[in-house]
């Protein structure tokens, strides 16, 4: 059966066999409502969404200050929105029952039943003082566009020292790809092991091997579940960068939301790597038993790089970030940190990923020959040398 | 045709196999029997490519056996191997597809397999769901069905209760039929004697014997004579020139004649010794050429 055949079939078995599992289903939901909740929790907590009040008005002037107000209240995050009173009673009434949270009446008086809140009380103030300077300098003979020009003067634009605008989100982008990416390479490079050893444990290996190659064993089982690793990513980034956008947790600015679609470009590559390192690994032992001390010391530097990734972000130019994020085997996890923080030149994006993908490619290599050298040892785990020298 | 010829496989210093050979041509039903540790399973792995020879050569109809030839192959290996959590239908079918079969062809097949072996009822089950029986079942179904020329079965029987047995002897009888050669390693020398066209013995890595069981009983049958003599000594026969070693159960001794011993001889010095009842030689068991091929 010829290899590219053959490779397709089993990367349809990995993927059409895992999408069926329960495991898959509980741990892609889990994943999905981590991110979900990620994405919409700035929005719940934080104050980021406006807020609307509901304001009594008793006449016309009242009614101008609240629409004032409403416009001032944009930076604040208050919104105002109008009601007609009758009189001062009706007004009492409807402030006491809950239904205004404030009203505006004649004489300068704004009623409400306990502390006005803070943004509120701000953006009616202003109002209040945009309206009398309003009438005070048309009363002068101020003309209306003058009148405006003086009312909403154009407002002090900031800037940092650094250049950097929104700290904050970037940070909390740079984290979000880095715990994504951990949870995903560990995930999908521990499947591709138990994947291994459920075939050569079950014995399965031996009837797959009479019509296909090792290799194609391998490569279709690290590619199938790669496809649906990125699937899951593709699914997860979607919906949280939506639902960030949505419900304000992100502004929606291509500098911002660009950085969280990294993941998409290093998960395939960290995944390369460290999957063709755990079929290797998995390939050696014959029981699941034996599997956890044949794969620790890569679940040591996946955990170990993650680590890196975090003081990465407390110092994204620091030399200690700066290594990892070049060395392949911590290069997925650091790099996309450093990147959403702007903080990477280009050449050294460049150089990471041109050093990730020609060690993958000199790993795949001798993963398989592991692999093939090893698949169909049963009995003692089998050592790493050997495995070499029997698939020469 | 598989013709394996001068096939030699070291594992270390351990000699697996030394220059086997044998034939096994479509339609026959061939037994392959030898001591545990003889190299039966080596054999097989080497046919199907799982494991190379260090030397030595396996063609199937006269041509060099490539991976490509290999899909038309059926194997079951003696450690048996499915997918635990695959169910049944879904299990066979990507057997047959590995093989060569498009995806509904290999559904279908799946399906008339899963069919004829009793299993209707648990095509959805998973494999590890299924009593062992069963799961026997569902291995000789993924050996069959993509349809093989070639059957290479490691300890086929070995497990199945007699209704299996049966089953299962009735396939490999009908596959062959249909043209397609079969061979399978068994202890159960009955068993293979009553199936087999052939046998192929192997002690140590070496072929011992190997053809039709009729020619292998022809080549060695003449040189044991039963003979029931009434009231005779227990000595009748040891002045006989030729005869060798002998055993006795009654009034029935089996003599072994040494080459060019006149078996006329021997019946003369009976009817001297007594009333001859019975005066013939014996068919050996499959069970006892076995037994000599190894000891020599």
């Amino acid at each position: 059966m010829s290899f590219n055949r053959s490779f397709l079939l089993v990367a349809r078995r990995e993927i059409t066999q895992r999408v069926r599992e329960r495991s898959f289903l509980v741990s892609g939901a889990v994943t999905l409502l981590i991110v979900v909740a990620v994405a919409i929790l700035p929005a719940l907590l934080g104050g980021d969404g406006p807020e609307t009040y509901k304001v009594g008005v008793a006449g016309p002037e009242q009614r101008a200050v609240a629409a004032a107000a409403d416009a001032a209240g944009g930076d604040l995050d208050a919104r105002i929105e109008p009601r007609r009173v009758r009189d001062r009673a009706q007004a009492e009434r409807l402030v006491r029952d809950g239904d205004l949270d404030a009203a505006l009446l004649e004489g300068r008086v704004v009623i409400s039943d306990e502390q006005l809140p803070d943004t509120l009380d701000s953006a009616l103030q202003v109002g209040q003082r945009q309206v009398s300077t309003g009438a005070t300098l048309r009363r002068q003979g101020l003309s209306e566009s003058a009148t405006r020009q003086v009312l909403d003067p154009p407002p002090l634009r900031t800037e940092t020292l650094s250049g950097e605008e929104d700290e904050d989100q970037k940070r909390f982008i740079a984290l979000a790809t880095g715990v994504l990416l951990y949870m995903q390479l560990l995930t999908y490079g521990l499947w591709v092991a138990t994947g291994v050893v459920e075939e050569k444990s079950s014995r399965v290996v031996e009837i797959l091997l009479s019509t296909l190659s090792p290799r194609a064993l391998m490569a279709g089982k690290i590619v199938g579940l790669g496809l649906l690793g990125m699937g899951q990513l593709l699914l997860v980034v979607a919906v949280g960068v939506g639902l960030a956008l949505a419900t304000g947790s992100l502004d929606a600015n291509v500098d911002d939301v660009g950085p969280a679609l990294l993941v998409l470009l290093w998960f395939p590559l960290g995944y390369a790597l460290y999957a063709s390192m755990y079929a290797a690994a998995a390939a050696l032992v014959s029981r699941q038993e034996d599997l956890q001390s044949a794969t620790t010391p890569l679940t040591i530097v996946i955990v170990a790089s993650f680590f890196v990734s975090f003081s990465a972000l407390e110092d994204p130019g620091g030399t200690l970030a700066q290594v990892a994020s070049l060395v392949p085997f911590s290069a997925p996890l650091v790099m996309p940190g450093r990147m959403a923080l702007g903080d990477a030149a280009p050449v050294e994006v460049a150089v990471a990923v041109l050093l990730i993908v020609a060690t993958t490619i000199l790993l795949v290599r001798v993963g398989a020959r592991v692999y093939a050298g090893a698949i169909l040892r049963t009995g003692k785990p089998v050592k790493l040398l050997e495995a070499l020298r029997t698939s020469e | 045709m598989l013709a394996i010829e001068g096939l030699t496989r070291r594992f270390g210093d351990v000699v697996a196999l030394d220059d086997l050979g044998f034939e096994v041509p479509r339609g026959q039903l061939h037994g392959f029997v030898g001591p545990n540790g003889a190299g039966k399973t080596t054999t097989m792995r080497i046919v199907l490519g799982v494991l190379g020879p260090d030397s030595g050569s396996v063609t199937w109809d006269g041509r060099p056996v490539t991976p490509g030839s290999r899909t038309g192959f059926g194997y079951m290996p003696e450690e048996r191997g499915l997918y635990p959590k695959m169910r049944v239908g879904d299990q066979l079918a990507y057997m047959a597809e590995l093989h060569g079969l498009e995806r509904g062809p290999a559904r279908e097949a799946a399906y008339d397999w899963i069919e004829r072996l009793g299993l209707s009822d648990r095509a959805d089950t998973r494999v590890e769901e299924l009593s062992l029986g069963n799961q026997q079942r569902v291995q000789l179904g993924a050996a069959l069905v993509h349809g093989p020329d070639l059957l290479v079965l490691d300890e086929p029987f070995s497990g199945l209760d007699p209704g299996g047995v049966d089953v299962l002897a009735e396939v490999l009888a009908e596959r062959a039929r249909d043209g397609a050669a079969v061979v399978f390693s068994s202890h159960q020398l009955e068993l293979v004697e009553r199936l087999c066209d052939a046998v192929s013995i192997i002690n140590d890595g070496r072929l011992v014997a190997s053809g039709e069981v009729a020619q292998l009983r022809a080549r060695r049958g003449g040189t044991r004579l039963e003979v029931e003599v009434e009231g005779a000594p227990d000595s009748w026969w040891e002045a006989v020139p030729g005869v060798g070693d002998w055993t006795t159960d009654g009034d029935t001794v089996v003599l072994t004649l040494e080459p060019g011993a006149d078996d006329q001889q021997v019946l003369a010095a009976a009817a001297a010794a007594g009333r001859v009842r019975r005066f013939g030689y014996t068919r050996p068991a499959l069970a006892e050429i076995f037994r000599e091929a190894v000891a020599a």
